[in-house]
């Protein structure tokens, strides 16, 4: 009797956990909404925040990105650097690189004869710009550029709007050349796209990348190499081989540090998702330390009784933490069935259009797509299961402590 | 007034299995200023019998008439009314609400019979007088002894001036000495106040005290006679 | 107090451990609750009032159709006097006229496209935060100078300083080409690099004159004297356009929609969690409440024999929640009071919060603002979930028969 056997601790501790039903099914539906809420939150978090990046990255489109040094705090023709060299061209082979690009990017003004509008002029090479940002399934009007001496301008749909223009009439771009002699040129509209956020639209105009080489007198030079690999987690397995190539001269930097906001938003959620479990945890524990109170209150004669028996304290004690663990498990199994299937049906997106314009601002579209993550579910499980137990030591302990005489003698 | 009539009440009950019989075709006429004994041992009916007429149960079929009232036909709340207002319970011990002090456990009826403040301090302090536990008003319940808790009980049945108190064995928890006393106390009351008593109980020392001894066997009343010289009290 | 209370208090009491648990959790979140709550409350409005109070201020006249397609032909005629009447109107000096256009703009070394804002150079200071802002040189000396103010960035990128020469190229209110110069003469630092880079300022007349606009302007700004009263001052402004058909008056909820959808989805967001603490609470009282009711199902059956009815226990209990629940409230609500006072002196940050708050024209420290609203709100709802929980166990002694229930251990 001293050292009872897992089993039959096992089957005690489930019988007493059946024996006030409705204690502990409020308790489990208690620890079940809570599971939920942590795995479904965190999900639709996760979906905005990988959306925000997805939409960041497009934006800056190159998970890695190389440039003048002093391109990035000033974003002018003369920080341009030479095209892509023998050794930077081989580190891009491999496989972990999937394409790149080199763009000319700069701040330019373009004019229709209605108005004129800041843009930054993109000069691309059409066949590997499409590999790396631009869905060709954007282009609502024309066709997107054929290669890098296209004399033809492709802009967003709002920007027609707002230039009162229309494909296949002209417009003039306007930039500075290195001499800081204005620049400028004629293209005829080949092309209209439409984005996912609209801002973009208004911001990027795509032209070959030889056409606006020739009209910034800029010679072979670029502004920047984009460089993706696919996934845009997994960008420092890479990343040191590609700086090694690129040398000294220029920085090379991926998309975390380009863009701050980006970076700093991805390991905020990561906090966030930590602090989001934990509380909804300490919400929780206040029940499950109740719950295990009055279980062992109940029973005090009962414990009484066994220890008069000669049952250890400790078989006592792992007798209610295996009450607290089978309650906890149960819960979790429920809980993350249940945010499992309230997920899945939301894969196709959650239509949260009433507020596109305030995602916008955040950087997300307005779809939400709930991203599942097995690491914030398995985080999510070990957080309650270890808190758990951690905070039934305390009703255990006090249940395996008590004096047999005093216990049998309480009513 | 407050005379009892039953005709032919009937009551069954399942435990388990089994079917029990509480209430056998029992008819019974009690009247108002009575002091009745219901006796037999446990499972006779008497408790079943006794909760009928206060209704705290009802009977399967026949009728029951306390006063003008036909107990049998009213509805959940108006039978609460009527033991709120016209019935006073006194039960085994342990039946006083733990939270409120003696004084307390006695003014809350008149509460919820919705009196005023004043009326119940000044009547709650009269009784408690009466059943002798002046000097003990603001003990709770685990503070007093059972036959002090059991006074309270009874201070709490009386205290709304009903016409009938019924009592389920409230000497069952009690030594001898303090259950005389309880019966004193009962007696008086009746004498005094003209309350009618009914008191389903086995013991024999309540016995003695009724002036009609109705005895009790599987639903069935199977003796009911007139006690020519009841013990009464001495005062 | 009455007997109903008194007895719900010490109820309370004799499960001691069991009610403080309940109250801890109750505290927990109401803790949560004032904080976040303060935070978010704190915050819009900081980020309100920085949104518009830098540029866009807290509504605007434009013809109508500008605020969706802002084309430099949806101008306003004669926008000055426009500008002097609505002044008149309401009695207020915070109105400003401007004007907007794209310009490409050089210096000896660099060239940017920008958007050149014509404002009135005696007004605009009473609208937007930006002149205050000037670090270095000063404000405009005139209606007509040919003066230009711009951001820190833009000036660092142009490779400029005061008292340098900037050549402006666009095309005017006709499509015609339209050039001309300007002195920096001030250089302001917001702190929002997208301001600091992009804005350009010159006086309106001269703006009016560079792009040939005619006496014709974009927009008029005005601010009401808080965010509260714009909805009555934009009743006043909207009779001086009575005779201006082509004319509205939009407020900022239209013209930075982005702001208030911000503003909703983070709220939103926000009540979900909420939702879940307060949802956790309930069951905490639920579990609680029914167990102090099973318990006592013997003490039940007593009062009722006694004649007392369900309705009557069934308050008792809701009773025993509120006193439970109020406890919670107020120590909650307290304890939040203290944490997120504390924090609203000292301020706080967490890390990323410097790129995020950037965006949204918030400062990298936060400091919480409590308010009534902002104390109350959370753990009233608390409160009432809590309340609304023990319904449950109130209700099951509707189904006690006193006969059974006198019975039960």
């Amino acid at each position: 009797m001293s050292g009872l056997p897992l089993k039959a601790i096992l089957m005690l501790a489930w019988r007493n956990l059946w024996r006030n039903h409705r204690r502990t099914l409020i308790m489990l539906a208690a620890i079940t909404v809570g599971v939920w809420a942590m795995i479904f939150m965190t999900a639709l978090m996760r979906g905005m925040v990988d959306d925000m990046l997805l939409n960041g990255i497009r934006g800056l489109p190159g998970e890695v990105q190389i440039h003048h040094p002093d391109y990035r705090d000033d974003p002018n023709v003369n920080n341009s650097m030479p095209a892509p060299h023998d050794a930077l061209l081989s580190a891009m082979r491999v496989p972990e690189v999937t394409a790149w690009t080199s763009r000319v990017r700069v701040p330019a003004v373009i004019s229709s004869e209605r108005d004129s509008r800041g843009v930054v002029l993109l000069g691309v090479e059409p066949q590997s710009e499409v590999k790396v940002s631009f869905d060709l399934e954007t282009i609502i009007e024309g066709r997107f550029l054929e290669d890098s001496s296209d004399r033809g301008l492709v802009i967003g749909a709002k920007m027609a709007d707002r230039l009162e223009t229309d494909l296949g009439k002209r417009v003039v771009v306007m930039s500075q050349d290195p001499d800081n002699n204005i620049a400028d040129r004629g293209f005829r509209i080949v092309g209209v796209y439409k984005a996912k956020l609209a801002s973009l639209e208004e911001t990027y105009i795509y032209g070959g990348r030889e056409t606006v080489q020739k009209m910034l007198k800029l010679g072979n030079s670029v502004s920047e190499v984009a460089i993706s690999g696919g996934d845009y987690r997994n960008v420092d397995r890479w990343l040191g081989g590609i700086q090694q190539a690129a040398g000294n001269d220029v920085e090379t930097l991926p998309w975390y540090e380009i863009d701050t906001y980006l970076g700093s938003m991805l390991a905020m959620m990561d906090g966030f998702v930590l602090v989001w479990i934990i509380i909804v945890f300490l919400a929780l524990s206040f029940g499950l330390v109740n719950t295990l109170v009055m279980a062992v209150f109940e029973r005090v004669r009962e414990i009484g009784l066994m220890q008069a028996l000669g049952m250890r304290p400790s078989t006592i004690l792992y007798q209610i933490l295996m009450e607290s663990l089978l309650l906890l498990l149960i819960g979790l199994a429920l809980g993350n069935a249940i945010a499992v299937g309230t997920i899945i049906p939301l894969q196709g997106g959650i239509d949260i259009s009433v507020v596109a314009e305030g995602m916008e601002m955040m950087g997300t579209s307005s779809m939400l797509y709930p991203a599942l993550k097995l690491n914030d579910m398995i985080l999510a499980n070990l957080i309650v299961i270890i808190l758990g137990l951690l905070t039934s030591i305390l009703p255990a302990w006090r249940a395996a402590s008590y004096n047999p005489i005093e216990a049998l003698n309480k009513t | 007034m407050s005379s009892i009539v039953c005709k032919d009440l009937c009551k069954t009950f399942q435990q388990g299995e089994e079917i029990i019989t509480g209430l056998d075709h029992v008819s019974i006429e009690i009247e108002a200023g009575d002091f009745v004994c219901l006796s037999g041992p446990s499972g006779s009916g008497k408790t079943t019998l006794l909760n009928a007429m206060g209704g705290l149960d009802t009977p399967d079929s026949g009728q029951i008439q306390v006063g003008d009232t036909r107990v049998d036909q009213l509805g959940k709340g108006p039978l609460a009314d009527m033991r709120l207002h016209k019935i006073g319970f006194v039960f085994q011990a342990y039946n006083l609400i733990p939270v409120l002090t003696a004084r307390e456990n006695v003014e809350f009826v008149m509460q919820v019979r919705g009196e005023p403040a004043q009326e119940r301090s000044h009547r709650s302090h009269d009784i408690l007088k009466e059943v002798g536990l002046e000097g003990m008003e603001d003990r709770r319940p685990a503070q007093l002894s059972g036959g002090q808790q059991q006074r309270v009980a009874v201070a709490r049945a009386i205290v709304s001036q009903p016409a009938l108190v019924l009592a389920d064995e409230p000497t069952a928890n009690l030594d001898s000495v303090t259950a005389t006393q309880l019966m004193d106390l009962f007696v008086e009351l009746n004498q005094h106040h003209n309350i009618t008593f009914v008191i389903a109980t086995h013991d024999t020392r309540v016995m003695a005290y009724a002036k009609r001894l109705i005895k009790m066997r599987d639903g069935k009343i199977i003796s009911d006679e007139k006690q020519q010289h009841p013990s009464t009290v001495v005062s | 107090m009455t007997i109903t209370l008194r007895m719900a208090w010490r109820n309370l009491w004799r499960h001691k451990r069991r009610t403080w648990l309940t109250v801890g959790a109750m505290i927990f979140s109401n803790l949560i609750l004032v904080f976040s709550i303060s935070l978010q409350l704190g915050s819009y409005q900081m980020m309100i009032d920085n949104s518009l109070k830098s540029y866009t201020g807290h509504m605007q006249i434009q013809r109508e159709g500008y605020n969706e397609e802002p084309k430099m032909r949806s101008s306003i005629d004669a926008i000055i006097s426009l500008a002097g009447r609505v002044r008149d109107q309401l009695g207020n000096e915070s109105v400003a006229a401007r004007g907007v256009a794209f310009a490409m703009t050089s210096s000896e070394e660099r060239s940017y496209g920008l958007q050149i804002i014509g404002v009135e150079p005696e007004y605009e200071p009473k609208v937007s935060t930006l002149p205050g802002l000037i670090t270095r040189g000063g404000y405009f000396t005139g209606l007509n100078t040919e003066e230009i103010i711009i951001g820190a960035v833009l000036a660092r990128n142009l490779r400029v300083g005061i008292g340098d020469e900037l050549t402006l190229l666009g095309s005017g209110h006709d499509g015609s080409f339209a050039a001309g110069i300007a002195i920096v003469t001030g250089i302001f630092e917001s702190g929002i690099a997208e301001i600091d880079r992009s804005m350009a300022q010159l006086p309106i007349g001269y703006f009016q004159d560079l792009f040939g606009m005619e006496g014709r302007g974009h927009n008029i700004v005005i601010n009401a004297a808080d965010l509260s009263e714009v909805e009555s001052a934009k009743q006043s402004v909207s009779s001086v356009l009575k005779d201006r058909d082509e004319l509205v008056v939009l407020d900022w909820e239209l013209l930075q929609p982005g702001l208030k959808q911000a503003i909703q989805a983070d709220f939103t967001s926000a009540w979900f969690m909420y939702g879940v603490l307060i949802v956790l609470v309930a069951f905490s009282v639920l579990n609680t409440q029914l167990m102090s009711v099973l318990e006592r199902t013997r003490e039940f059956g007593v009062m009722m024999a006694l004649g007392v009815k369900p309705a009557r226990l069934g308050s008792l209990v809701i009773t025993e929640t509120a006193v439970m629940s109020g406890l919670g409230l107020a120590i909650g609500a307290l304890l939040g009071i203290v944490m997120t006072w504390y924090l609203s002196i000292v301020g706080f940050s967490y890390p990323g919060m410097e790129d995020m708050a950037e965006r949204f024209n918030l400062p990298d420290r936060m400091y919480p603002s409590l308010s009534i609203l902002s104390i109350m709100l959370g753990p009233s709802v608390v409160f009432v979930f809590s309340l609304l929980a023990s319904i449950y166990p109130a209700i099951r002694l509707f189904f006690l028969q006193p006969v059974t229930a006198m019975r039960a251990v």
